[in-house]
């Protein structure tokens, strides 16, 4: 059975249907990639799939068991967690505890939620900032601690949004090395990326979206060929 | 059966009145983005002033309007420059809290200065009752919706026609994008609320005749003020003129139909259920009532 | 982590306080400062630590006073009874505003507060059958611990104190605890904290209940030590302002910051008070105005409190985290 399985869902706004009949299916293990201009709905699936809105119609499913309704932080509990792409640390609060925040749904212990929290911290590369406020850290570094915080919750599959939206250049492979990192160690993830080169290196499929529905759904060579994909967003064939 | 051409005269004149106040504040919260919790000091404020010119100078309210208007309007731009200017980037709460205190030492002020006491502008007239078609209306109420009613209508028509009110427009919209338009915003806030106060100023000039005039008279007033303003949906001028009609309409028949000591719980009670179930108000978009926006 | 030596202090002065001070008029002070300070940390509880920012907070406080002068002056039941009762009926209404404060935020909130504690003041005041309408009750002094009739003022510093250590406990458990934690993540970003799996809505809820039930009993205490319950004090909008300010000014999300606010208030109030005692009405303006402007400056300089704005200044960390 998928772990995650998307059907049918469909969202509207006033007059903009932002999701229309979107499926898919996503198997324990895989990293899968979605793709799409902006205003394709890409966040809006996202925003659904983790509970904050609901769908007009369509259900989502986790492990068989319905999604769909469920508040978010019950989605969460349930095993989804996600990074925002405008990024939402707790600024007043220092790095660890951010973190804190996350581990203490898995956990009651205080203590015990501190030293996962600092685990985390260091296979983010954010040990030494632990004790600062999270409002100094920078953009990159901010990844990091919205990723590390995702993770205390120890999730089942994890919803990257636009992780390396923002950053620059150098700080980029670091980024994705670390993405590599999770799914290699068996973490099932789907990741919204703008970015081709990031995503076609990480992705084992591709969803694309265009205007609310799904055009393509693939291996990242057949759906960079596709050609609604190539008029759509590409503009050209990618290629390496 | 003949109470309702009474009813219905009482909720115009009323609610003229209260739609005054009202697209004061609604105005101010829709620039600014702020809910002003001294509104209502400002109403006594103008109460008291028409009171201490009837006292010392021997001026007529309607007099009072016209001269002071400018003191009026001075004292709003005043209040925003010491109090309210320095918290205009600040969080909600700090706004919040800041008219807090400026309710709290408005109201201290009125008191020291004239205690606690209710003080009554007993004009020439203030008996005078206007009678035709079965129903009877005092005159002064009649003089303060029509002030009202032409205040409320310049607004509207500065606001719609003339370009300053278009600049007012498009910094509720979208303060930043105005900014980067070339509009300057803090001349803006300024402006928008000096004219919310002026107009609540002139509304308590015009209650004076009306009402006892006292230190905490404001509560009352802002109270059923923020009704309207919720109901119209906060920031939504025409909202609140309609509004204020409603909740006058409201007053005035549970007034006839429970007398008085009950109406305002029942108002109240309104009030919650408005911000319970539909908080964005009669017109507003679902949702708006999550502030930030 | 935090530093508890200046709450040890504030608490071990006010527990010697009474062996070596004769004077009523200043063991009345400490009493005040006290229930006062106990009442604006209830008030954080919901408004400092759950960041929900309520100007409605003497209906509790009314609440509290009224159950136990009620049942008091009715049917002669003690007011410890009261207090349960107070508190049981208060959370009551806490679960109500818990739900509202999910439905609105910010402004919109406290608005709701305020037109939820005029409801009261307006019952209170007009219902003449059940609470004697606007006269008020006088809380019959009845001597016994049992019947919380306590001439000697130090045995109520010490009833006093009680409550207060209490109240900064359960302030203290919510800067160290779990939901500590996540009540600070609900307060910096709600949606935030949902998505890492905290229950944000039922949070807020509870924290307001607990508030409430806390707020009443402090009302309760106060009916019975100062004798009288008038509906348009107990329930007034400037009694709320009062809790939110003396927490806002000892620095609001900090356990010690509602008693130094308070204690701040209290030595206004009764220095004023003794220096132009019996000008009445003028007098009682001047130390509005004063916080009304104080209230103003902290906002503009220092809107996390004076606490943590002197903290800041000698190097400290005194809270979990700001809420501005």
């Amino acid at each position: 059975m998928s772990l995650l399985s998307v059907a049918g869902v469909t969202k509207r706004f006033g007059g903009v249907t932002a999701n229309r009949d979107i499926s898919f299916e996503v198997q324990p293990g895989e990293l899968i990639g979605i793709i799409g201009p902006n205003g394709s709905g890409k966040s809006t699936l996202f925003e659904i799939i983790s509970g904050f809105y609901h769908p007009d119609a369509g259900e989502v499913r986790l492990d068989g068991g319905r999604l769909t309704g469920l508040s978010p932080d019950r989605v969460c509990r349930l095993g989804v967690a996600r990074t925002f792409q405008k990024l939402r640390p707790f600024a007043g609060l220092t790095v660890v505890d951010n973190v804190m925040v996350g581990a203490l749904t898995r956990t009651h212990d205080v203590r015990h939620a501190r030293a996962r929290a600092r685990e985390l911290l260091e296979r983010v590369g954010l040990s030494e900032k632990a004790e600062a406020h999270a409002r100094t850290l920078s953009t990159g570094q901010r990844k990091r601690l919205e990723l590390a915080r995702a993770l205390a919750t120890e999730p089942r599959i994890l919803l990257l949004d636009e992780v390396t939206g923002g950053v620059d250049q150098r700080t980029i492979p670091g980024l994705v090395q670390l993405v590599r990192d999770l799914h290699r160690d068996g973490l099932t993830l789907l990741v919204i990326e703008h970015n081709m080169r990031v995503i076609t290196a990480v992705a084992q499929r591709i969803v694309a979206l265009y205007l609310g529905e799904k055009i393509a759904d693939g291996t990242p060579d057949v759906v960079t060929r596709d050609r609604r994909v190539v008029d759509a967003y590409l503009g050209q064939v990618y290629t390496q | 059966m003949h109470a309702i051409p009474q009813l219905l005269a009482s909720t115009i004149l009323l609610g003229g009145i209260y739609a005054l106040i009202a697209v004061g504040l609604t105005l101010i919260f829709g620039v600014m983005r702020i809910v002003n919790f001294a509104h209502g000091e400002f109403l006594m404020l103008g109460m008291y002033l028409a009171f201490w010119s009837f006292t010392l100078l021997g001026l007529d309210p309607y007099v009072t309007l016209v001269l002071g208007l400018p003191l009026i309007f001075g004292g709003g731009w005043l209040s925003y420059r010491l109090v309210m200017r320095p918290v205009i980037h600040a969080s909600h709460n700090v706004q919040v809290f800041t008219t807090v205190g400026l309710s709290i030492a408005l109201q201290a002020l009125a008191l020291v200065l004239w205690s606690a006491d209710s003080q009554f502008v007993r004009t020439s007239y203030y008996a005078v009752v206007v009678r035709f078609a079965g129903i009877a209306l005092n005159l002064a109420q009649i003089a303060a919706f029509v002030v009202a009613v032409l205040f409320t209508a310049s607004l509207f028509a500065f606001m719609r026609w003339s370009y300053t009110g278009k600049v007012m427009r498009a910094t509720a919209q979208d303060r930043h994008a105005a900014a980067l338009m070339g509009i300057d915003t803090g001349r803006v806030f300024a402006l928008t609320w000096a004219v919310g106060i002026t107009c609540v100023g002139a509304a308590g000039v015009m209650l004076a005749p009306i009402y006892p005039v006292y230190p905490s008279v404001g509560l009352q007033f802002v109270l059923i003020a923020y009704v309207a303003v919720v109901l119209g949906g906060l920031g939504d001028m025409a909202g609140a003129l309609i509004a204020s009609l409603v909740v006058a309409a409201v007053e005035v028949t549970s007034s006839y139909a429970i007398g008085t000591a009950w109406k305002e719980v029942l108002y109240l009670l309104l009030f919650i259920a408005i911000l319970t179930i539909r908080p964005a108000g009669l017109f507003g978009q679902r949702g708006a009532e999550v502030i930030g926006t | 982590m935090r530093d508890p030596r200046p709450a040890l202090a504030f608490f071990a002065v006010a527990a010697l306080a009474p062996l070596v001070v004769r004077d009523a008029f200043l063991l009345d002070g400490l009493i005040l400062i006290l229930m006062w300070g106990a009442s604006a940390a209830a008030w954080n509880v919901a408004g400092g630590y759950a960041g929900q920012l309520s100007l409605g907070h003497s209906a509790f406080f009314g609440l509290g006073a009224y159950s136990a002068a009620l049942l008091g002056t009715r049917w002669g039941i003690s007011p410890w009874i009261g207090l349960i009762v107070g508190a049981v009926l208060a959370t009551a209404f806490g679960f109500i505003l818990g739900f509202l404060s999910n439905r609105l935020r910010g402004p919109y909130f406290g608005l709701a507060t305020i037109a939820f504690s005029q409801v009261l003041l307006l019952v209170a005041s007009r219902w003449r059958g059940f609470t004697s309408g606007s006269e008020g009750i006088p809380v019959p002094f009845r001597p016994g611990f049992w019947t919380l009739g306590i001439a000697d003022k130090r045995v109520w510093v010490y009833l006093v104190l009680v409550l207060a250590v209490l109240l900064y406990l359960v302030e203290v458990y919510l800067e160290r605890s779990r939901r500590g934690y996540q009540l600070a993540a609900v307060r910096e970003d709600e949606d935030a904290a949902l998505s890492l799996g905290v229950a944000a809505r039922r949070l807020k809820v509870a924290a307001i209940a607990v508030s409430a039930a806390l707020t009443a009993a402090c009302g309760t205490l106060w009916a019975q030590y100062v004798g009288f319950v008038d509906p348009y004090y107990v329930f007034s909008v400037d009694l709320s302002v009062r809790f939110c300010l003396a927490a806002i000014l000892g620095g609001i999300g900090t356990p010690l910051g509602p008693f130094l606010g308070a204690a701040v208030i209290t030595m206004l109030e009764t220095s004023l008070r003794a220096r132009f005692g019996g000008i009445g009405a003028g007098l009682i303006g001047i130390y509005l105005i004063i916080y009304g402007v104080v209230l103003i400056l902290t906002m503009r300089f220092a809107p996390q409190g004076l606490l943590p704005w002197v903290g800041q200044r000698l190097r400290w960390r005194p809270g979990l985290g700001p809420t501005s």
